[in-house]
């Protein structure tokens, strides 16, 4: 094994890490965080980082061959396509009408007016939320 | 690019880890789509398993040495693309 492909090999493992580091912190953001608008926050930066710095470990590794090319286009489709659909669903959540998240102790809770449609478990929720479960 | 190593470790195997840890975060993901109050929630979450999977499909084409998978990997992020943009337009 050529000196070569040991930096190849350590440079795909750290990025690798580093992408499936970003991808879990905006998975706990998900699960964690109190609001529709925070949540989106924490998704729809760390996935797209996590997944860029994944597949670009992934081109290191491959090599410069046809695939590379591939998994290059599929970077930029999605550093273009995946903020533009975060914009839409926050545009379509505001226009909806549901209101950010305020403080704890703030009178009207904002996601419980969300448009769910089911009202059996709206009471938990605040608390669900606030607890971070 | 077959029996490349590092450190006595198969890259083979650290790519499987990756794809093990990526499936884990899915269904943590699963988890918010399902109980997340509001529609809203829902989409978004479809949004990041979607996004998950593109690099689940591309780590199963290093690990099989197929890439047949990197196609279907684009095809997927397009099909994702639009249908988050159909549902924020419902």
């Amino acid at each position: 094994m050529s000196d070569t492909t040991t930096i190849t090999n350590i440079l795909t493992v750290v990025l690798l890490l580093t992408g499936a580091f970003f991808m879990l912190a905006g998975t706990i953001g998900f699960l964690r965080f109190p609001d529709f608008y925070s949540r989106m926050h924490a998704t729809g930066k760390c996935d797209t980082l996590g997944e860029g710095l994944m597949l670009v470990a992934l081109i290191v590794y491959g090599g410069a061959t046809f695939v590379s090319v591939k998994i290059l286009f599929l970077i930029a489709f999605i550093l273009l396509a995946n903020p533009t659909s975060t914009h839409a669903i926050a545009k379509a959540a505001y226009d909806v009408g549901l209101e950010p998240w305020r403080s704890f102790d703030s009178e009207e809770v904002a996601w419980l007016n969300t448009s769910d449609g089911d009202t059996d478990n709206t009471g938990s929720t605040g608390e669900d939320g606030g607890e971070g479960r | 690019m077959t029996g490349a190593s590092l450190f006595g470790i198969e890259m083979v195997n650290v790519f499987l880890a990756m794809a093990i840890l990526i499936v884990i975060a899915s269904f943590v993901s699963l988890y918010r789509g399902i109980e997340g109050p509001g529609i809203f929630n829902r989409i978004i979450a479809v949004n990041v398993i979607g996004t998950k999977t593109i690099v689940l499909l591309v780590l199963i084409g290093f690990i099989y040495e197929r890439p047949d998978f990197f196609d279907i990997a684009l095809v997927y992020a397009i099909l994702n693309f639009i249908m988050t943009i159909a549902a924020t337009r419902y």
